[in-house]
C-alpha cells in the first residue's frame, strides 16, 4: 500500500512538472544547448609555443637549436621586422611572440660583441613566457657562437602528478563536469518549485490528512527528485560522451550526484515562499556547488575551501574517471567524498521538509 | 471503501481536555467536546478562537500537548492512519493542485486513500462540476474549487467529515449547494464538525453548537435550547396608526399574553409580528463579551 502511495505521488508530480511550460523549456534547453556547446569546444590541445623569427639568414641556426634543445617551441620565420612586428600585432599565425634578430647579429656574435636582439611581445603576454622567450635568445646566440654557456648544469624534469605530455586535457574534456553540475542545478530548481509549490499552497497538508505517512511523502519527494535529476544528467552524459570509460563508475558518481542535489532541492524548496523567493534560495546553493567545476577549468591544486564544498568530490570523480581513465580504487576516495555529501544532503533536506510541512 | 457505521461507537469524535500552544501563545486550552454519528456540531467562534488548532489536531496534523482524542474509538494520533482511512477533510484554504483537472485532483486523491478503479464522474455530479470534470483547476472560479474540495472530503464515503469554513467568502449558490451536501452526508450518518464564524450557517445546519473564544469551549447546546435560554421570549407587534407606526413588545411569559396577541393581530392596520429570540451573535456575545466578526 505504502509503495503505490509513493508511486500516485511521483506520478502526480511527474505530471505537474511536465505541465510547467518554464521547467520543460529549461529541461530541453539545457540538453540541447550543453551538448551544443559541449561538441563545439576544441577537443585537442596544441602544446607547442609558436615564436615568429626575422632574419631568413638566421633561420637555418635557430631552427637547429631549438629543435635540439627546446622542445615545446615552434618557429615561423619572416622576411623582416616590419612583416614580424605586423604578424605579433595582429596576431597571424598563431605565434606567441617575435624575435627580430638584426641583420649583422651573426657577425657581431662571432666577434664576441652584443648585438641588440629585439623581442616583439604582444600586450598582455605573461611575464614568464617574456623571460622565457629571452632565455631562448641567450640559448641561440651561444649556439650560433660556437660558444657554451658559462655555466651548463644538467638538468632533469620529474613530473608530479599525471604527466599530460602529449595528453593534454582538453577544453572539451574541462567543461564536461561543470556542464554536467550545470544539469543537476537546473533539476535543483526544478524539484525545489514542486516541492515550494507543495508547501506553499499547502497541498502537502491535504496529502498528510489521508492516510500517507510523511516518510511516504518524504520518499515520493526523494525519488521522483533523484530520478529527474538522473535521468537528464544521465542523457546528457550519454551525448556528451561521458561513458566512453568505465561507464557503470560514471553512472555511480552521475547517481551520487542526483542525490546531493536532491537534498538541495528539498532544503530550498523548505524555504522559498513564492517563485522569486526559491529561485533566490536555489541560487544560493547553486553557486556555491559550481565552484568545484568552474575550478576545475584551471590547473592546479584547488584550495581547501574549495574541497571542503559538498561538489568537490563530485567533480573530481567525474574528472578522474572520464579524463584520467581512473579506475573504481583510485576514484574511491572521491568517491567516499561524495557519497558522504549526499546522504548527509539528502538527509538534511527531508529534514527540513518534514519540519516544514508539520508547521503548515 | 465500504461505510461501518454499524460497528461505529457513539460518540464518533470524543475530544477531553486538549492543549495546543504555539510557543507562548495558547491556541486550545481544556477543550471538550463530542460529536454523534448523524450529528453536525457547529464549531462558532471568531477568526484566532482556535477552530482551525482543534481540526488540525482531528486530522493528526498537530500533536495535542495535554488531553485525549478519540475519533470511531481510535486515538489520534496513536491510530492515526486507521482514523485518517475514514476521515473526511475539507480545508479553509483551497489546496488543491491547479496544473491538474478536477477528475485528476479527484482520481490522485482516491489512490492516497488505497480506493482502486474510482470514478470521479458520480461525485463530481454531486457537486455540480460534471460539465468541468476534465478542467484543469487553475481556470475553476472559487465557488467551483470550494465544491472540488468538497468533493474530494468525500472521495473515501468518510465516516467523520471535518469542515472548516466551507463556504467561507462564497456566493450564495455556492454556500447553498455546500450546505445542502452536507446535510445529506450527516442523513447518510457521517458525524460532522462544521467550523464556522457564519452564525446564519451555524444556526440553520447545526445540530448543536459549540461557542469557542480564546482557546476555550464556552458552551455547547442546540441553537434551541441556547436561544431560549439566553433570549427574551417576546413579540413585536407593529401597526400603522393614522400616519404613524406604533410598536409594541409583548413578553410570552407575561400573564395575559396571549389577549394582548390576539387584540394586536386582530386590530385594523396590522403590519408586522416578529418573535423575538436572540440570535447565535447575540448569544455568543453575551458569553464571549465580543462579537464573531473579530
Amino acid at each position: 500500500m505504502t509503495g503505490s502511495r509513493i508511486g500516485a505521488i511521483i506520478r502526480k508530480d511527474l505530471r505537474e512538472f511536465s505541465r510547467n511550460r518554464f521547467f520543460v523549456f529549461m529541461t530541453l534547453l539545457g540538453v540541447v544547448a550543453y551538448v551544443a556547446v559541449f561538441w563545439f569546444l576544441p577537443d585537442t590541445v596544441d602544446e607547442t609555443v609558436k615564436i615568429g623569427v626575422s632574419n631568413t639568414v638566421l633561420s637555418t641556426d635557430v631552427g637547429g637549436v631549438t629543435e635540439g634543445g627546446t622542445a615545446g617551441f615552434a618557429l615561423e620565420i619572416y622576411s623582416s621586422e616590419e612583416e614580424l612586428r605586423t604578424a605579433v600585432e595582429e596576431g597571424r599565425d598563431d605565434i606567441v611572440a617575435g624575435i627580430a634578430f638584426p641583420p649583422d647579429f651573426l657577425e657581431a656574435v662571432a666577434a664576441g660583441e652584443s648585438p641588440t636582439v629585439l623581442l616583439l611581445v604582444p600586450a598582455g603576454l605573461p611575464a614568464e613566457i617574456e623571460l622565457l622567450l629571452e632565455g631562448a635568445v641567450s640559448e641561440i646566440a651561444f649556439g650560433i657562437a660556437r660558444v657554451p654557456p658559462p655555466v651548463d648544469p644538467i638538468t632533469e624534469s620529474v613530473v608530479l602528478g599525471t604527466d599530460r605530455t602529449g595528453n593534454q586535457v582538453s577544453l572539451q574534456q574541462q567543461m564536461r563536469p561543470l556542464i554536467l553540475i550545470m544539469v543537476l542545478m537546473v533539476e535543483t530548481f526544478a524539484l525545489s518549485s514542486l516541492v515550494a509549490i507543495e508547501v506553499q499552497q499547502r497541498t502537502a497538508v491535504a496529502v498528510l490528512a489521508t492516510p500517507v505517512r510523511i516518510v511516504d511523502f518524504l520518499a515520493a519527494k526523494g525519488i521522483f527528485g533523484v530520478g529527474l535529476a538522473f535521468s537528464e544528467v544521465a542523457l546528457l552524459g550519454l551525448l556528451i560522451g561521458a561513458f566512453t570509460v568505465n561507464a557503470p563508475a560514471v553512472l555511480v558518481i552521475l547517481l551520487l550526484g542526483a542525490v546531493l542535489v536532491t537534498g538541495f532541492g528539498m532544503i530550498a524548496g523548505s524555504y522559498g515562499r513564492d517563485f522569486m523567493g526559491t529561485l533566490l534560495v536555489s541560487m544560493l546553493f547553486m553557486i556555491p556547488l559550481m565552484i568545484p567545476a568552474f575550478g576545475a577549468l584551471f590547473p592546479g591544486s584547488a584550495p581547501v575551501w574549495v574541497k571542503a564544498l559538498p561538489t568537490y568530490g563530485l567533480v573530481q570523480a567525474i574528472i578522474r574517471v572520464t579524463a584520467d581513465g581512473d579506475s573504481w580504487s583510485q576514484i574511491a576516495p572521491s568517491l567516499l567524498l561524495l557519497a558522504a555529501w549526499g546522504v548527509a544532503a539528502f538527509v538534511a533536506g527531508a529534514f527540513i521538509l518534514r519540519r516544514r510541512v508539520a508547521t503548515l | 471503501m465500504t461505510p461501518s457505521f454499524e460497528s461505529a461507537p457513539t460518540p464518533a469524535i470524543d475530544v477531553a481536555g486538549v492543549r495546543f500552544a504555539y510557543g507562548d501563545i495558547v491556541a486550545v486550552d481544556d477543550v471538550s467536546f463530542s460529536v454523534d454519528t448523524g450529528e453536525i456540531l457547529g464549531f462558532l467562534g471568531p477568526n484566532g478562537a482556535g477552530k482551525s488548532t482543534t481540526i488540525k489536531m482531528l486530522t493528526g496534523q498537530l500533536r495535542p500537548e495535554a488531553g485525549n482524542i478519540e475519533i470511531l474509538g481510535m486515538d489520534m494520533p496513536g491510530q492515526r492512519e486507521e482514523i485518517q482511512a475514514r476521515l473526511g477533510v475539507c480545508f479553509e484554504e483551497k489546496n488543491l493542485y491547479l496544473s491538474m483537472t478536477g477528475r485528476e485532483n479527484l482520481v490522485f486523491f482516491a489512490k492516497l486513500f488505497g480506493i482502486r478503479d474510482f470514478e470521479a464522474e458520480p461525485l463530481m455530479e454531486r457537486v455540480g462540476l460534471s460539465a468541468r470534470l476534465d478542467d484543469r483547476v487553475s481556470e475553476y472560479s472559487k465557488g467551483m474549487r470550494q465544491r472540488l474540495m468538497m468533493a474530494r472530503a468525500l472521495i473515501n464515503t468518510p465516516d467523520v467529515l471535518l469542515l472548516d469554513e466551507p463556504t467561507d467568502g462564497l456566493d450564495p449558490v455556492s454556500a447553498i449547494a455546500i450546505r445542502d451536501l452536507i446535510r445529506l452526508e450527516a442523513e447518510r450518518g457521517a458525524a460532522v464538525l462544521l467550523t464556522t464564524h457564519d452564525m446564519h450557517e451555524a444556526d440553520t445546519l447545526s445540530d448543536r453548537v459549540a461557542f469557542i473564544n480564546q482557546g476555550t469551549i464556552l458552551t455547547i447546546d442546540t441553537p434551541d435550547n441556547l436561544k431560549l435560554a439566553f433570549g427574551q421570549r417576546a413579540v413585536r407587534i407593529r401597526t400603522r396608526q393614522g400616519d404613524g407606526v406604533d410598536e409594541q413588545v409583548i413578553p410570552l411569559d407575561e400573564t395575559g399574553a396571549e389577549d394582548r396577541i390576539r387584540d394586536a393581530v386582530s386590530a385594523e392596520g396590522l403590519m408586522t409580528i416578529h418573535t423575538e429570540e436572540a440570535t447565535l451573535e447575540d448569544i455568543f456575545v453575551e458569553f464571549a463579551g465580543r462579537g464573531l466578526a473579530g
